[in-house]
């Protein structure tokens, strides 16, 4: 009952905060991004035919009623056709964000378990080899750029001039074989830059979480290591760790990875978010930023309720 | 020890519930392909595919959006146009298509009659009754063009028959209401279109061999809507199974007519065209191969990793960087032998070209009260003309492959003059210079020189090379300024707004006349229309009025080439160069790809081969 409460009120105070999104991401949308007529435009258009797009897309109509009709869509769910492909957005984003979700699902989550695994490894040996070794495989993966490391496992992985394992690009995904052959290479590259981040991250929240009090007495009172790291140290850490993956979610979900999807040829959300941005195409524009928003209050909820879960003391007001 | 417990603990949890969401993720995703995948399993071996790969994907597949070679691809393969090219014919030649022959027209060419094939059918789709395509009519196409008039199919081919057809622009006034007739749109009968024009338009068959005239059947666009885009439903080879950012998946349409290609008539000389084994097809209805996909790879690195793969797509471009590890010589183009092993490659220059012009808006270059001034801004225009170094250009960032040439009339073009003096292409440093010095130029009055483009490195560089050829020619540096544009549609909106005083830009033909390049300096197509140079030339106009109701002709060929001198002369425009279009495809390919002019007409005839392969030691060049 008390979450549930809780859950209520979160969720009403979330709206001004998607009422702030919304409202800036709209006057950037109108003012400063791309003016989708000319992409719409015959090669020799009179000035007729230019006002006869600028009403088709609405970009005729006072800004407070632009917004407002926003708001509606948000409301409703209800986003209309793209102005690039003509495709109801609804249907763009349900035949998308599963396939965004399929490929960067596990370079998530492994990015995730192995940078915790790591930094325990590496908080465990502080200031041993192991521990510079890792940290310094952590700044090799954050220092290379993505886009390398995407353009070097493909070729080394897919290739012909590699070892061909996996395909270059593509998601023709008719059986799990299939979607890990599709998958390997995006999330190889994925979990190899993420690690980076995701080992200094922990190691830094764990080696504080070892240098408290608690932990100190635990270990004078020889409580063995794992229970020591388990009980005493990963438990209490799990605040930012929680905050840091489920804040991640939704990225994950709605806004996919661009470089990977467009090096890779699948057809995610990703792509078509840069698209949609780089082409003007609002109703797109408008239900990703509109649902980003939307669940980055989930999440915050979300987050709220898990600490509850890990940390008793913490109460729901 | 302590991590195997660990292990047994959260991360297990977690992993849990990932694989649960990957698992619904990937039974979400596959859902919507279930359908289309069963009716095209790629595991049946027997199947013939094509795998194309183009550098980007199409937005819309609806032919009133056709604006594009990569919208072309896809709707002249499942849509069918009156008529089209020949596969093998250069220069391009057009055949009757859904035309049973060609019209009748009037002896003054302003009434043209044509009938269609009877028996061909729409594919199959939910959109006709009991789902089974209904035959195509006469009133399809007058629908198809009048959709060109209706503001609510956000068209963009009207510019191609705006003006021309009687009573087509006064029924778009009228409020575009589909059950109104239109006096110059009929159709007789069934099978028979009746075109009215208001005064002879001799492009006006070209125009029906584009994607924008394609016949679509009014009940899907009605039933789709918007969609229609994404829900493509004709008469052509193909017939859409799935398109999405990445990807096209076109199937062979089983109710396609059975017409066998006659491969002479299609323009089959054996001392080109051998080599590919392209003679093959001779005698045989198309389409040839079983399924189509076109991947669209903006990434020429990715690209070319998946041609050279082997499994993966069939077809590309030499990515610039690869180069010099794939070609062994380039004039003439051969590879070297261990890429003429596996591939076959086609060199040809392509139907368009890149220039820059002036625009004439813009008083410091252009057009000026005093005429004085006017004077001396001509004498500006040819300086930096003479100090544009097109061959360098053209080392720099086309291989030296590129074809330059002087004016705007192309070398694909028929009307193309070979014997033109390249005076207007050759850098003349020290003309230049004395040009700017006669007609009392100094650094200090020399006008900024705002100098648009779009935001990509390759446009950086190619304004860093300018900027170094005006220094050369006196232009202080800090005068040669550059602007940027995110996006295509913003550096269209520059120029249709006419805020750019120096537009750089690229032309794709529409049909193989130089009518379609000359009318971007004829002036009533000024700002917004496609002279972005705003040149207002009454001898040039002139000119252009009366060659526009020509038939093919030496008379109006040298009408064309009057026009191209004074273009030339009034250094209007720093022009032109057009590029090499080097092309590669697996030797199982049969084919001879192109996607110049209308784009991807070539597509119905692919075939793959079997295990005999013909002689593929050759190689083809335009």
């Amino acid at each position: 009952m008390e979450i549930l409460q809780y859950s209520i009120r979160k969720l009403f105070s979330g709206i001004p905060l998607i009422l702030g999104v919304t409202f800036i991401s709209f006057v950037l949308m109108v003012y400063f991004g791309p003016d989708k007529t000319y992409e719409l435009l015959g090669k020799n258009p009179t000035p007729e035919e230019i006002a006869e797009v600028r009403v088709q897309l609405g970009y005729d109509q006072p800004f407070v009623v632009r917004y407002a009709d926003y708001l509606r869509e948000l409301a409703t769910l209800d986003f209309g056709n793209s102005d690039s492909t003509g495709e109801r957005v609804d249907a763009l984003l349900a035949r998308t964000i599963p396939v965004s979700l399929a490929l960067t699902a596990p370079g998530f989550v492994l990015g995730n378990v192995l940078g915790i695994l790591l930094a325990l490894f590496a908080a465990y040996y502080r200031s041993t080899w192991v521990d510079k070794t890792i940290m310094a495989s952590a700044v090799i993966g954050m220092s290379i750029s993505f886009l390398i490391v995407i353009i070097g496992f493909q070729i080394i992985f897919a290739s012909s001039y590699g070892l061909g394992w996996f395909p270059v690009r593509g998601w023709s995904v008719n059986s799990i074989g299939d979607y890990f052959s599709y998958v390997a290479v995006p999330t190889m590259a994925t979990v190899f830059v993420a690690l980076g981040y995701n080992t200094r991250f922990y190691r830094s929240v764990l080696v504080e979480e070892m240098t408290r009090d608690h932990v100190r007495t635990a270990k004078a009172f020889g409580v063995p290591p794992t229970k020591l790291f388990y009980k005493n140290i990963l438990k209490n850490s799990l605040i930012p760790i929680i905050t840091r993956i489920v804040f991640s979610i939704p990225l994950v979900i709605i806004s996919g990875s661009l470089l990977i999807e467009s090096y890779f040829g699948i057809p995610g959300v990703g792509k078509i978010t840069y698209d949609a941005i780089v082409s003007g195409d609002q109703p797109v524009l408008k239900a990703v930023v509109g649902l980003t928003a939307i669940l980055f209050v989930l999440a915050q909820l979300l987050t709220d309720i898990m600490y509850r879960a890990v940390d008793p003391r913490i109460t729901l007001k | 020890m302590w991590l195997l417990s660990l292990r047994n603990q959260m991360p297990i949890k977690c992993l849990h519930t990932s694989l649960a969401l990957i698992t619904i993720a990937l039974l979400i995703s596959s859902c919507g392909d279930s359908q289309e995948q069963s009716s095209s399993d790629t595991e049946d071996t027997n199947l013939k595919v094509y795998r194309h790969a183009m550098d980007q994907a199409p937005t819309s597949l609806d032919p009133v959006q056709a604006a594009n070679v990569y919208a072309n691809f896809i709707v002249l393969n499942t849509f069918d146009t009156l008529f089209s090219y020949k596969y093998l014919a250069r220069p391009y030649e057009l055949k009757t298509n859904l035309a049973v022959e060609w019209p009748d027209i009037s002896a003054d060419g302003l009434t043209y009659t044509i009938r269609i094939k009877q028996g061909v059918h729409y594919v199959d789709d939910p959109a006709f009754a009991n789902g089974q395509g209904r035959e195509v009519v006469a009133d399809d196409f007058i629908y198809s063009i009048k959709r060109h008039f209706d503001p609510a199919s956000r068209p963009q081919g009207a510019w191609l028959w705006i003006g021309r057809i009687v009573g087509l622009d006064e029924w778009k006034q009228a409020g575009s209401d589909y059950s109104a007739e239109i006096p110059g749109l009929q159709a007789l009968d069934d099978y028979t279109i009746q075109i009215k024009l208001k005064k002879p338009y001799p492009q006006l068959l070209f125009t029906l061999a584009m994607g924008y005239s394609a016949l679509v059947p009014r009940e899907a666009v009605e039933h789709y809507g918007r969609e229609f885009a994404i829900h493509p439903v004709g008469t052509g080879p193909f017939r859409l199974i799935s398109y999405d950012t990445s990807q096209v998946i076109l199937e062979r349409n089983p109710n396609f007519r059975q017409e066998p290609v006659d491969i002479k008539f299609e323009g089959y000389d054996p001392e080109r065209h051998d080599y590919s084994g392209v003679a093959t097809i001779d005698g045989r209805s198309p389409p040839f191969v079983d399924r189509l996909e076109i991947n669209f790879i903006a990434e020429a690195s990715a690209r070319w990793s998946s041609f050279t793969k082997g499994d993966e797509v069939q077809y590309a471009s030499i990515p610039n960087e690869q180069v010099d590890q794939v070609l062994a010589s380039k004039r003439p183009v051969t590879l070297k032998p261990e890429f003429a092993e596996k591939f076959n490659f086609y060199a040809g220059t392509e139907a368009g070209f890149i220039f820059q012009a002036f625009n004439m808006d813009f008083p410091e270059f252009g057009y000026n009260e005093d005429p004085e001034r006017e004077r001396r801004n001509k004498a500006l225009r040819c300086a930096i003309n003479k100090a544009y170094a097109w061959e360098q250009r053209n080392e720099s960032f086309y291989i030296g492959l590129g074809k330059v040439f002087p004016g705007i009339i192309v070398p694909v073009a028929p009307e193309f003059d070979p014997d033109l003096s390249t005076e207007s292409i050759t850098r003349d440093l020290a003309g230049a210079k004395k040009l700017l010095a006669d007609n009392g130029w100094t650094a200090e009055n020399l006008p900024p020189l705002v100098y648009g483009a779009n935001s990509s490195v390759t446009a950086r560089l190619m304004f860093e090379q300018f900027r170094a050829w005006m220094k050369e020619l006196g232009y202080p540096t800090e005068k040669i300024i550059l602007k940027r544009f995110a996006t295509f549609g913003d550096i269209s909106k520059a120029w249709k707004e006419s805020r750019l005083p120096f537009v750089t830009k690229g032309w794709g033909l529409d049909f193989p006349d130089a009518e379609n390049t000359l009318q971007l300096f004829y002036g009533p197509n000024g700002s917004p229309g496609s002279n972005d140079a705003n040149y207002k030339n009454p001898e040039y106009d002139r000119l252009y009025e009366l060659a526009s109701t020509m038939l093919p002709s030496p008379e109006r060929t040298e009408i064309y080439h009057q026009m191209n001198q004074i273009l030339i002369d009034d250094c209007i425009s720093i022009t032109g160069l057009a590029r090499t279009r080097i092309y590669l495809w697996h030797k199982n390919v049969i084919a001879i790809p192109d996607r110049e002019i209308v784009g991807g007409f070539f597509m119905k005839y692919v075939d793959i081969a079997d295990a005999e392969q013909p002689d593929l030691t050759g190689s083809g060049s335009r």
